[in-house]
């Protein structure tokens, strides 16, 4: 698959590396740290990235490149969002960048709120017959850095959910169109199964 | 310090510590440094986990917290409107003592030695400190005559959550249909600057489904006030603001919104020109640092003068105060805002034990606030340390024009940050 975004941020990346040491706002002060950074996110997404629910994503463990490239397209506005664009505009790409790094070291734990068996086995049978699994393998707990796919399995399902109805309902930059074939003729039910099915699998 | 419960300070911090380097053996200072945090809000709650977490576990922690028990103000308000319980917003300090391996004493500190670097407590038992970082929140002025302290049970202010949230609640179930509920929002600065207004709609949420003959009239000492366009936007739309029929009423300070006198007996508030009787009178008085901060000469004014790279006070050494009671100014004074300043203080904190000078803070301050339960709006902000002053580095709310879906989304996740941030706190 072919995701322009995510290759250019690759080759900036190489410049931008060394680069947060010319950062400093304060012209003795050490940079920000990564940690210093990061533990404000921690109101919304939770200690370590790990959220409470029931609504907002939890964050810890995503592909760094993936992460790197959301909140960039949080910040240029491509991508749609309730609040994250105003969040992401607040720093520098180098930010971004070494925020991404953080989070990508912090260990995954899936939610514990709970979801409706009923509807976990509904959304089993969608996740194949829909063929979500060619792209989100092992019932969604894979990640593919240069697909750009991010982790669902123990994801908070209402976010889940929000998010499948925003891909009906607005444009993402890099939703792949197989993706949105097939998002895009399922019913509110479906796609609550699937997100039930999808945070149910730890 | 004889009844210190002890605890094996072992619990591994997580994964957030390692990324800082600041683990390893202190400079020249005590093998175990300890440091002790007055009060367990949104402020010291987090300092008290965070130094844990950040030192690996090498420092030793002792929150000083008055109370056994902790009632959320945010969202407070939803419990006053009637859709939500008051024990929901009631959390306990025991599971995160325990998990991130810190001790809690159930006394009030009742003075700060900063020379002798003791902690008087409540009973007189002392607690001595190599740091202390102090997070007592908010205490009350008599700025109206006729409201004080005296007359919160009868007229509470609920502006600190428990028996006073119920209690407010409570008269406006009792309040007939066709009844008044007058307002009356504090100066600034105040602990949350739109929570005044977030309580105007709610309550106006309540009297429209179940006492619509009702008014609210809220007398503001302000002229503007904190997302005030989004508020008159969201009362326009859900409670007929502006027009002959609106539920709410604002009077701006130079339109004689102003209260000076108060007659709890009669529920009467006077302002300049004119006088007005609720059936429920809601007054939220100025507001100044917590008492402690004041029998400590932490103050300069009504409140602590900081570092604002380190949150160390101006005024003594080793001595930190974060949240409500500091200038923190631009920040306001939220509980987001007091999480985020403990968490820039502890990496401070830390790199003072490690004979480090500090590095570059960075603070973060959102504030969501319901209109109805299908509609919230929101400030987001990120600031940076610029000459001195922590500046906004982005501009932040919601926007004026939004579909209803949009409101609705981020009232879904107006009780997520909640139970994050509770997270964050308590767990
Ligand atoms: C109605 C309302 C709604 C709000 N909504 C929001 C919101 O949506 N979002 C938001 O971010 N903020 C909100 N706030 C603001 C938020 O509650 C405060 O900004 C926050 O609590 C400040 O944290 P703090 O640590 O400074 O003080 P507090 O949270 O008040 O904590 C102080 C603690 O110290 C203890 N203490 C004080 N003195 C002593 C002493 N001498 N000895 C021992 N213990 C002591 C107290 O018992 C208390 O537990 C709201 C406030 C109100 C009133
Ligand atoms: C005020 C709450 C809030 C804060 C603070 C916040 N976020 Fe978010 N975040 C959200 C919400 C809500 C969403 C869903 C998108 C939206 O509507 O903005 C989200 C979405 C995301 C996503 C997309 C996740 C996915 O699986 O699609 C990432 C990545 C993210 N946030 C990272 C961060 C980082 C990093 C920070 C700190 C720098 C941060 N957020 C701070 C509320 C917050
Ligand atoms: C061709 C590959 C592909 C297929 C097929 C596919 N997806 Fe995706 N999916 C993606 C990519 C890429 C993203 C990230 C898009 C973005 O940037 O938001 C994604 C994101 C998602 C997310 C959001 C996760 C989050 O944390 O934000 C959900 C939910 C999701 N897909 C569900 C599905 C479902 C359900 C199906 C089957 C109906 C499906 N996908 C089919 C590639 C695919």
């Amino acid at each position: 698959m072919h995701h322009k975004s995510i290759r250019t941020l690759v080759m900036a990346g190489c410049l931008a590396s060394a680069g947060l040491l010319a950062l400093a706002g304060t012209a003795l002060a050490e940079p920000a740290s990564e940690s210093m950074l990061s533990n404000t996110c921690a109101g919304c997404h939770g200690t370590d990235g790990v959220a409470a629910g029931p609504a907002m994503p939890s964050i810890a463990n995503m592909d760094a490149k993936i992460m790197e490239n959301l909140l960039m397209q949080f910040k240029s506005g491509e991508r749609p969002s309730t609040i994250m664009g105003r969040i992401a505009t607040g720093y520098e790409d180098a930010e971004l960048k070494a925020i991404a790094q953080h989070f990508s070291k912090l260990p995954w734990k899936s939610t514990a709120v709970p979801t409706d068996p009923k509807l976990v086995a509904e959304g089993a049978k969608l996740h194949k017959s829909e063929k979500c699994n060619s792209c989100h393998e092992e019932d969604g707990r894979t990640q593919s850095a240069e697909d750009g796919v991010m982790r669902q399995a123990g994801q908070i399902p209402h976010y889940l959910f929000l998010q499948m109805v925003n891909y009906q309902k607005q444009e993402y930059p890099d939703v792949p169109k197989k993706m949105m074939s097939r998002l895009s003729k399922l019913s509110e039910k479906d796609l609550q199964a699937l997100a039930h099915f999808y945070a149910s699998q730890k | 310090m004889a009844n210190l419960t002890r605890r094996t300070f072992i619990k591994a911090a997580g994964g957030a510590a390692a990324a800082v380097g600041l683990v390893g053996p202190a400079r020249s200072w005590a093998a175990e440094p300890h440091v002790v945090v007055i009060g367990g809000g949104y402020g010291g709650a987090i300092a008290a986990k965070y130094l844990r977490m950040m030192s690996g576990g090498k420092i030793k922690v002792t929150m000083i917290e008055r109370d056994e028990s902790y009632y959320s103000c945010p969202l407070s308000n939803w419990v006053v409107a009637g859709f939500r319980d008051l024990g929901v917003q009631k959390h306990s300090w025991a599971e995160a003592a325990k998990a991130h391996g810190f001790s809690v004493i159930h006394k009030e500190a009742e003075a700060i030695d900063p020379k002798a670097k003791t902690v008087s407590l409540a009973g007189g038992e002392k607690v001595s400190y190599d740091k202390l970082i102090v997070s007592p929140g908010v205490d009350y002025k008599d700025n109206i005559e006729g409201y004080t302290k005296k007359e919160y049970e009868q007229h509470p202010h609920a502006w600190h959550a428990g028996p006073q949230t119920e209690a407010l609640k409570k008269k406006l179930a009792a309040m007939p249909d066709g009844g008044k509920v007058i307002i009356v929002p504090p100066e600034d600065p105040f602990r949350c600057p739109p929570g005044p207004y977030e309580r105007v709609s709610l309550i106006a949420h309540y009297l429209k489904k179940n006492k619509p003959k009702s008014k609210i009239l809220v007398l503001d000492p302000k002229d503007k006030f904190s997302k005030q366009g989004l508020f008159a936007g969201g009362w326009k739309t859900l409670y007929g603001y502006e027009t002959p029929n609106s539920l709410i009423e604002w009077v701006a300070g130079a339109s004689g919104g102003k209260v000076a006198r108060f007659d709890a007996a009669t529920g009467t508030v006077f302002t300049e020109m004119d006088q007005h009787k609720g059936d429920v009178v809601n007054i939220i008085p100025n507001q100044k640092a917590g008492q402690i901060a004041f029998a400590s000469n932490l103050v300069e004014g009504d409140w602590c003068p900081v570092n604002k790279q380190t949150f160390e006070s101006t005024l003594h050494k080793d001595v930190y105060v974060i949240g409500d009671a500091c200038n923190a100014a631009k920040m306001p004074k939220s509980g987001y805002a007091a999480n985020s300043q403990a968490k820039v203080c502890v990496e401070a904190v830390i790199r003072s034990i490690h004979g480090k000078d500090p590095a570059d803070a960075s603070y973060v301050n959102t504030c969501y606030s319901m209109l109805s339960p299908d509609y919230a709006i929101s400030v987001a902000n990120v600031f940076k340390l610029k000459d001195g002053e922590i500046t906004p580095i982005n501009g932040g709310m919601s926007p004026p024009e939004a579909t209803p879906e949009f409101r609705k989304m981020e009232a879904e996740f107006n009780e997520s940050w909640y139970r994050s941030i509770m997270a964050d706190m308590f767990a």
